[in-house]
């Protein structure tokens, strides 16, 4: 019998349905070391294949041999690179990510909590903003399939699929700053650059959800088109049910399934596309640290950057296997 | 390595203090506005990766760092000699060994101790740690101070033999006032060495307070642990930093205890945008004062009846180059290198490709400082000397086998390809661009694995001749000098300057270096680089000089300027 050796207490648990999910979420969270330790080993990997070192700058003086050597010393990179590896792993398993080699003085631990506030808000603020929008888009596209409202619904998510973040942004910049500070006189106009809880995130979340959205939207309309033509929901017209209630109690439910798969990837590209986002409107986040620090050939930052976005991804992911267990009733986690 | 040069925006200097004058100096000036909107709002780019000044060695690094820290002198505002800051004055011995500073006497640190000559020692001691690797160390002050010349050689684990270096220095200060420095042999331009923003007093209180106590010399993280933090990092410069917002802004107020007049800008704040773009639009928008203009947007600007008159191109300290790799057949050929030099055509770059950011340059030493000449035409634009050269040498077909080593960003790629085609036009040969990751261009560089590379170049660090011939000597071979010139003459003739105090001899001497350079064509000068800048027209008073930071304008001396109401 499955439990038969646990402890009562556990055996108690392990049978009924909020046990199995306890110990499916307990195994994931086991999972993510030998993740997160072979995403470690794989950036370490590719880092050190990279050509140049630290030191190097993009032109004019170099240092000298005499402080190059220094600096390697300084920062144990004069030791052979398999003891590197084992150093860092050690460290990271006392929750030490090590000096950054730009940014003088200061750990990684540091740089990364100092930057991470940014780059959650902005992520958090398109997530709540892809939900609602997409999802909205995309049932509304499916109930008035082939009208107007469809056409426009889609040809908005093809052409936001379409255009790279960075297009996005820069063509908003030159839209909503500049040539509405010209129209209005300065009087209404969003800025360009910087980071505060006011008319400064609308740009950057807009920038970021697009996409997302875009997606989230034609997903929705495909399942929703799928789901409005199973039996029970004619059979839900058929009680005379009004048209809120069909859509919300039997359509979403149902349609909602596939969306909520897609979750995991969108947490990944907002993760991602922070990458660009923030080096468009000079936000101060983890996306930009990530850039400056492979531009710059910043090691422990790079590494630091990748295990927290690895981390990141792996609870998302884990979130959303969590979620459909109240979602669907008949999925099953083992 | 930094430094612009003003000559042609002089009158907006001129007219900026004219201006002040009017103002009376006080805050009651008619044009004056209000001391809470005396905010400068200016684009340093890149957050400086220290704020320790010993440890900087990026312009945006050294932008913060010379407003909080001031060095013994800096340079005149037309570039022809030092002034004094940290100290009133020097003597040089006889034997130009010893350097004698006095040191300013009623001079404060920001919370309002006095500082003495032992902070110097401190903070030059502190500079030169090996442990600590500070950048420009090497080869500025361990090769010219006493006991120097062993810091490559220094076990950097072992305190005891970090020690033993340190306290081998010729560093000392036998009174409060007064800052002994002596050297290994005589070097004339010691004094703009001390002019270095790196070169500055440090408190040794606030940094073992901020390291938790008294720590091992080898140990680099608690020698830094203050330089973070705007409360430990206590300066002697004409502003403190207040804020310290991480890859967003750095806040400056003035330093309450500086010796200097009052300044009208109550706040400085440098912006970290580092997209050029991004930065444009927030000029446009009226959120930042002074930004340097993209290239992508030169032709609007100027073509903008408003914006063209709040731009300024100013000189640079600075000079374009390619090297060519000496060491690789055919380019040994000196007449190979220099019907390569001689079939640019420099003013159709500086104006197609530069959109006139520039003065074509086929001379060394830039324009505004001493040195510039440019009646050596040996280099210059020649279509049918160069073809002859080539023929001369019959290495044609071999030159065609040769690559230029192109950096992987689009203003290298589009400055080489005119090169090649430039090559192609005017000497009929095809030279591919081998365009790589700039950190492996560099790494290529350094090992001397190229044939041709460009453009590299010099921006100088300060306006003295030594600071641009030591460039070629054959010691700097895969540092700068990445072609490995080695001429025992040109060195003879460099190290013989360097060391020089009669200034007619020095000059003819460096004059006869630049010939040689020029002459064996080790490097094709191309141009120097103008900066354009946007500056408000609230903003003024600023004092450009040939030290400013290229992106901001008028920082070495930001007491004259104000903002007036808008």
């Amino acid at each position: 019998m499955r439990g038969a050796l646990l402890p009562p207490q556990l055996r108690a648990i392990t049978g009924t349905r909020s046990g199995s999910l306890a110990i499916f979420i307990v195994r994931r969270i086991l999972w993510m070391v030998p993740i997160l330790f072979f995403v470690i080993l794989i950036t370490f990997t590719l880092m050190h294949l990279a050509p140049g070192s630290p030191w190097d700058k993009n032109g004019g003086r170099q240092l000298s041999d005499t402080v190059v050597k220094n600096l390697n010393i300084r920062y144990g990179l004069d030791k052979p690179v398999g003891t590197q590896f084992l150093l860092y792993v050690w460290n990271v398993t006392h929750f030490d990510f090590g000096l950054s080699y730009q940014y003088q003085g200061k750990t990684v631990s540091t740089l990364l909590l100092e930057s991470w506030p940014y780059t959650a808000t902005i992520g958090v603020l398109a997530f709540l903003l892809i939900i609602p929008v997409g999802v909205g888009l995309g049932v509304l596209a499916a109930l008035r399939q082939n009208t107007r409202v469809d056409y426009i619904t889609m040809g908005f998510a093809t052409i936001a699929a379409s255009f790279p973040n960075f297009v996005i942004g820069a063509l908003m910049v030159v839209v909503f700053s500049v040539l509405a500070y010209k129209a209005t006189g300065g009087n209404f106009y969003l800025p360009a650059a910087g980071f505060a809880v006011d008319d400064s995130l609308i740009m950057p979340v807009v920038t970021l959800a697009l996409l997302p959205i875009a997606y989230t939207a034609r997903l929705t309309r495909a399942s929703t088109l799928d789901t409005i033509r199973q039996d029970f929901v004619r059979t839900a017209w058929a009680k005379g049910l009004p048209e809120r209630l069909v859509v919300i109690r039997h359509v979403l439910k149902n349609s909602l399934i596939p969306v909520v798969t897609t979750l995991g990837p969108t947490f990944a590209f907002l993760v991602t596309g922070s990458v660009i986002v923030e080096t468009v409107f000079a936000i101060p986040g983890i996306g930009r640290a990530f850039v400056v620090a492979i531009e710059s050939r910043d090691y422990p930052m790079i590494l630091g950057t990748t295990v927290l976005f690895s981390l990141v991804v792996a609870v998302a992911n884990l979130i959303v296997d969590v979620a459909y267990v109240f979602i669907d009733p008949r999925v099953r986690l083992t | 390595m930094h430094i612009g040069v003003w000559s042609r925006a002089l009158t907006f200097a001129t007219a900026g203090v004219f201006l002040a004058a009017c103002g009376g100096g006080g805050t009651t000036g008619p044009n004056l506005a209000s001391p809470d909107k005396q905010i400068l709002r200016a684009n340093n780019g890149v957050e400086p990766n220290s704020f320790d000044p010993t440890q900087q060695t990026y312009t945006y690094e050294r932008a913060v760092g010379v407003q909080t820290y001031d060095s013994l002198f800096r340079a005149k505002a037309d570039g022809s000699d030092v002034e004094p800051v940290g100290a009133t004055g020097f003597d040089v011995s006889s034997d130009g060994l010893t350097y004698t500073f006095h040191l300013r006497a009623n001079e404060k640190w920001s919370d309002g101790k006095p500082v003495v000559a032992s902070d110097w020692v401190y903070g030059w001691k502190h500079f030169l740690n090996p442990a600590l690797a500070a950048g420009y160390v090497d080869p500025f002050f361990d090769q010219t101070i006493k006991g120097g010349s062993g810091y490559g050689n220094v076990d950097v684990s072992s305190a005891s033999a970090v020690d033993a270096f340190l306290n081998g220095l010729g560093l000392s200060a036998p009174d409060d006032h007064t800052f002994v420095v002596q050297l290994d042999h005589p070097a004339a331009y010691f004094k703009w060495v001390a002019t270095l923003w790196m070169a500055v007093p440090l408190r040794k209180d606030i940094i073992e307070q901020a390291a938790g106590g008294a720590f091992a010399s080898t140990d680099a993280t608690k020698a830094e642990a203050w330089a973070n933090n705007a409360s430990t990092i206590i300066g002697n410069g004409p502003y403190m930093i207040k804020e310290i917002a991480s890859k967003d802004h750095v806040t400056l107020v003035p330093n309450p205890n500086y010796w200097a007049p009052k300044p009208h800008l109550q706040q400085i704040v440098y912006y970290e945008i580092a997209d050029g773009n991004t930065a444009y639009s927030q000029y446009n928008t009226g959120a930042l004062d002074m930004i340097g203009v993209p290239l992508a947007d030169v032709t609007v600007v100027r073509g903008d009846p408003k914006l063209s008159k709040e731009a300024i191109l100013i000189p640079t300290l600075s000079q374009y180059w390619i090297s060519m790799n000496t060491t690789r057949a055919p380019l040994d050929d000196k007449n190979v290198r220099m019907a390569l030099a001689k079939s640019i055509d420099r003013d159709k770059l500086v104006n197609d490709i530069e959109h006139g950011n520039g003065k074509s340059l086929s001379t060394f030493i830039p324009k505004g400082m001493t040195g510039y000449d440019t009646s050596d035409n040996a280099q210059s634009f020649d279509p049918a000397a160069a073809k002859a050269l080539l023929a001369q040498s019959g290495k044609k077909d071999a030159l065609a086998k040769m690559k230029l080593l192109t950096r992987n960003s689009t203003a290298s790629k589009t400055l080489n390809q005119f090169l090649a085609d430039q090559w192609s036009t005017n000497l009929g040969v095809n030279i591919q661009l081998d365009v790589i990751d700039s950190k492996t261009v560099t790494r290529d560089i350094r090992k001397g694995q190229f044939d041709i590379y460009g453009l590299d170049g010099w921006i100088g660090d300060y306006p003295d001749q030594q600071d641009w011939f030591d460039i070629f000597v054959t010691g700097s071979c895969h540092n700068l000098n990445w072609g490995c010139l080695s001429d025992k003459n040109y060195d003879d003739l460099v190290t013989k300057a360097d060391a020089e105090s009669d200034k007619t001899k020095r000059l003819q001497e460096y004059s006869q270096a630049q010939k040689l350079l020029i002459d064996n064509a080790v490097v094709a000068f191309m141009y120097q680089p103008y900066e354009y800048d946007l500056i408000k027209p609230y903003v003024q008073g600023l004092t450009v000089t040939t030290t400013d930071d290229q992106n901001l304008p008028g920082d070495g001396r930001y007491n004259q300027a104000f903002i007036t109401q808008h």
